[in-house]
């Protein structure tokens, strides 16, 4: 196959905002991203939640433009947007028709110069993060068990909140909060901006110069996040809710983005759930034994800055013992460890990083969001370009090993949904 | 490759009637493969809704060549992906791969298209897995919310039904009935094939008449698609579920079809009331301005029929009322007062402007052209899009947003802790309460397993 490679290009401002373009012009679209090196990660207990909450609080006015006028003005240029905060990064971006990334570029530095942060701007937005909060978490069917596996397998590391934050701490934050947050998180140097498309780069370099040159950088964060300590033994809990089925949330901890055992780790999650000739895949929901069993990872550049979890995750059928699953499931991890698979089945989990990292490439959002999210969490956009090389270089020791290094028992933590009736569920506490 | 003209699209017809249209995609070596079957479940028997979309994945289960795994390994030992599905107006068997593994990749296709065996192992694995991912799904609020007020507004008519079935008639479909369903619906007459990708038009249609000519047609079927009607009066459907701290809610109307002159008209007015995101009037009022919901929209799905037009929103128990009567208020106010002239020129320009950003990658190319062949609209389309979007009027707009969005003629549904607001509920309207028990009767082990004996 041809060698792919985006040739993204780097600059920096004076006030150390770091610029990196890609020109596209093969069809009349530019996307324009804005990454933040701010997310659940740089929070404290108190304060859970304040960078996804700070991301509505972009939307809610600056000096030029009412609550949520942003996002009506990029649309009436024909442009699309949004934003989105995760345990690493905050980030914002907007795809335009070509003629209109001047206006996206003017507008994303006005509102980060003069965003209008207000007692009444904070109090409707807390309460549309506390309703996203009972959509995505409270009332969704495993929301609350991810949270709580989350919690129990990191007891240093801020991984251990969700990002939407603690509904006790949504409750709390205050102005003085969220204004303490935007002076530390929401300078230049904590910022890179990605433009990808049908634009030329002088002249966009200029606007990117015009709009932002004048803003002053902040000093840097004082302290990184506690780093985890080795876990040493398995940490199981069971969690009740109202469900048809049983299910199970396992996490592992794994490394971090920038390290090589990544990808023996992605092609460990393709031979046992990618796709319907994977062993989970055959197995467990083939035969009907599981409405469900998936390895869940986030292949980079989605993959996180620092140590976090590998999950594995079963939704028994009805009448199946989630126990007895959640054993024949380890068995076939077991297989994995002991090298019971051929090169055969790694070529087969190769190819599918590749076709799937390719179909990524198809849109110029995305292949900003490659180089701006390796930009901020492992310090170079141009990793994106190993990583065909990485997937191709991986062999069947590899994959062995990562089994066996990070899928082991005392690296382990499960948390079991156990049915109830509605009934019991009137009898316990009510989760917010 | 933008503006996408006619001329881009390379189609032709083998002689048993089969279209085939191929497209060059030169930025990746890539290619996308779909075969469309413009029948879908508007053709489920009656008792066995969701016979479609079985049919459809029984097609990957096993063909007189390979079974289920050996078709699996082979896709995926090239790194593509594959599925096959029905919705209401069609059925799609699409594959994603590498364009260098086309013609292999047509094979496999070819295979499970013209070859299929209905293996009954594998029919009744593939039951059993629908029916529990159906039961799975009883505790997901919104899919609930969405079943019930589609099958409301859609009631009487083959539409009402979700194309993936339910549970009681999931347990119906028999041992011949997805062999006798592909024996009496697929043909190639009513089918499209659509491949783009890093290939030559020559190399598209070679490998496509090769393969494809063979497939004979059966006898046609007649079909006449039913004329739903437009809900009267208001009724109220409230699901008691108290464990739920959120309320899911729905309105629904009824919309266009997908080949009506006004769709764009109503594209337009839609944006300007729930489609817009921010810059509609239901979020601007519901979410930036009172707080009530992270999310609120509505979407009308045009087709063969007028389909549903749905708002669709949460909130929590506590203000499940004053979102209502809020946005009862919203289409009030539209249709009293109308559209202003700088809405409808930012839904133009918003229409417009974002036509470029639908149409970037292979798999959008492909649903856009592909609907445009399902409900007959000729490939110009494309070009005259931003000229149509243009010349909608406010005159137009209002007088859709006056026919359509009446808030005395509609349906509601809440999935939520009811008992805290079934009064307030009560004086709106006529309610029709659902406990949960209801929602979930199918789900026992016992009804289930002898569902899945029903063979």
């Amino acid at each position: 196959m041809q060698k792919i490679t985006l040739d993204l290009q780097r600059d920096q401002l004076a006030n150390g905002l770091k610029i990196l373009t890609l020109e596209d012009p093969s069809h009349p679209i530019v996307t324009y991203q804005v990454h933040f090196a701010t997310g659940s990660r740089n929070e404290r207990p108190g304060i859970t939640g304040i960078s996804h909450l700070f991301e509505h609080m972009m939307f809610r006015g600056s000096k030029e433009l009412g609550p949520e006028e942003f996002a009506r003005v990029i649309q009436a240029h024909g442009g699309t947007l949004n934003a989105f905060t995760t345990i690493d990064n905050t980030s914002y971006f907007e795809n335009l028709p070509s003629d209109k990334l001047e206006l996206a570029v003017r507008l994303e530095a006005e509102r980060l110069e003069t965003l209008r942060l207000n007692q009444e701007n904070l109090d409707t937005e807390r309460e549309v993060v506390r309703s996203e909060r009972k959509l995505r978490t409270v009332n969704s069917p495993f929301g609350l068990l991810i949270e709580q596996l989350f919690a129990i397998a990191f007891d240093q590391h801020p991984y251990q909140w969700p990002v939407v934050g603690w509904d006790s701490d949504l409750r709390a934050l205050t102005l003085e909060d969220c204004l303490d947050y935007y002076r530390r998180g929401y300078a230049p140097n904590k910022a890179v901006v990605v433009i990808v498309g049908d634009f030329k780069r002088d002249k966009a370099l200029s606007w990117v110069e015009r709009y932002y040159g004048h803003l002053k950088p902040q000093p840097p964060l004082a302290t990184s996040p506690a780093q985890e300590r080795p876990q040493r033994g398995e940490r199981r809990s069971i969690f009740k809710k109202v469900s048809q089925l049983e299910a199970f949330f396992a996490g592992f901890h794994c490394p971090a983005i920038g390290d090589p055992d990544v990808f023996p780790l992605l092609a460990l999650d393709r031979i046992l759930s990618g796709g319907k000739s994977s062993r989970f895949y055959l197995r467990f929901v083939k035969t009907g034994k599981a409405v469900e069993v998936q390895v869940e990872v986030d292949p980079p550049p989605f993959w996180p800055m620092d140590p976090g979890l590998l999950q594995v995750y079963a939704i028994a059928a009805p009448g199946v013992p989630i126990g007895d699953l959640e054993n024949e499931i380890w068995a076939v991890v077991e297989q994995i460890q002991e090298g019971k698979f051929d090169d055969q089945e790694l070529a087969k989990a190769k190819r599918g990083l590749i076709t799937s990292f390719l179909r990524g490439l198809q849109s110029v959002f995305f292949k900003g969001l490659a180089g701006g999210l390796y930009e901020i969490k492992g310090g170079d956009c141009r990793m994106v370009n190993t990583m065909l090389d990485r997937c191709e270089e991986i062999t069947t020791d590899d994959v062995q090993r990562v089994a066996q290094r990070y899928l082991s028992v005392d690296n382990r933590t499960v948390v079991t949904l156990q049915p109830i009736t509605p009934e019991e569920n009137e009898r316990l506490e009510p989760m917010e | 490759m933008f503006p996408l003209q006619a001329a881009d699209i390379k189609t032709s017809q083998l002689s048993n009637g089969l279209t085939v249209m191929g497209m060059e995609y030169h930025k990746l070596p890539l290619v996308h493969i779909t075969m469309m079957l413009k029948r879908g479940s508007e053709r489920d028997p009656q008792g066995k809704e969701g016979l479609a979309d079985f049919t459809a994945e029984m097609l990957t289960l096993g063909t007189e060549g390979r079974d289920s795994q050996h078709l699996a390994l082979a896709m995926e030992r090239l790194g593509a992906r594959y599925s096959a599905s029905s919705g209401w107006d069609a059925s799609f068997l699409e594959v994603f791969g590498l364009s260098e593994d086309f013609p292999a990749l047509m094979d496999l296709m070819g295979d499970m298209l013209l070859r299929p065996t209905f293996p009954q192992e594998e029919l009744q694995q593939c039951r059993q897995r629908r029916i529990s991912r159906l039961i799975q799904q009883r505790d997901q609020a919104e899919v609930i919310a969405d079943e019930i007020i589609c099958q409301r507004l859609l009631e009487n008519t083959p539409y009402a039904h979700p194309a993936y079935g339910t549970i009681p008639s999931l347990g119906g479909v028999g041992a011949d009935d997805p062999r006798a369903f592909y024996h009496r619906f697929y043909s190639p007459e009513e089918a499209v094939l659509l491949v783009i990708g890093d290939l030559t038009p020559e190399e598209i249609g070679q490998k496509a008449e090769r393969l494809l000519e063979r497939w004979k047609a059966p006898e046609k079927v007649d079909y006449q698609p039913p004329s739903p009607t437009r809900p009267t009066g208001r009724r109220v459907i409230a699901v008691n579920r108290p464990d739920l701290t959120q309320s899911q809610i729905r309105v629904g109307l009824l919309g266009v079809k997908r080949n009506d002159e006004r769709y764009i008209p109503f594209k337009v007015m839609n944006y300007i009331f729930g489609g817009g995101g921010f810059s509609s009037r239901l979020m601007q009022r519901i979410r930036a301005e009172r707080g009530y919901t992270y999310g609120i929209g509505s979407s009308f799905e045009a087709g063969r029929i007028p389909g549903p037009y749905v708002i669709s929103t949460f909130t929590p128990t506590a203000t499940t009322v004053p979102l209502i009567e809020e946005t009862m208020k919203v289409m009030e106010e539209f249709i009293t007062e109308g559209a202003r002239a700088r809405e409808l020129e930012e839904a133009r320009n918003f229409l417009r402007g974002s036509f470029p950003l639908k149409l970037e990658t292979p798999g959008q190319m492909a649903g856009e052209l592909l609907q445009l062949v399902l409900y007959d609209i000729p490939f110009d389309y494309l070009a005259s899009y931003p000229a149509a979007v243009e010349r909608v009027t406010l005159d137009e707009v209002n007088s859709l947003a006056a026919a359509y969005l009446l808030p005395t003629d509609l349906i509601l549904v809440v999935v939520g802790r009811v008992e805290d607001f079934l009064e307030s509920l009560r004086s709106w309207g006529e309610v029709e309460l659902v406990e949960y028990s209801e929602v979930i009767k199918d789900c026992s082990p016992s009804s289930t397993s002898k569902h899945t004996s029903t063979t």
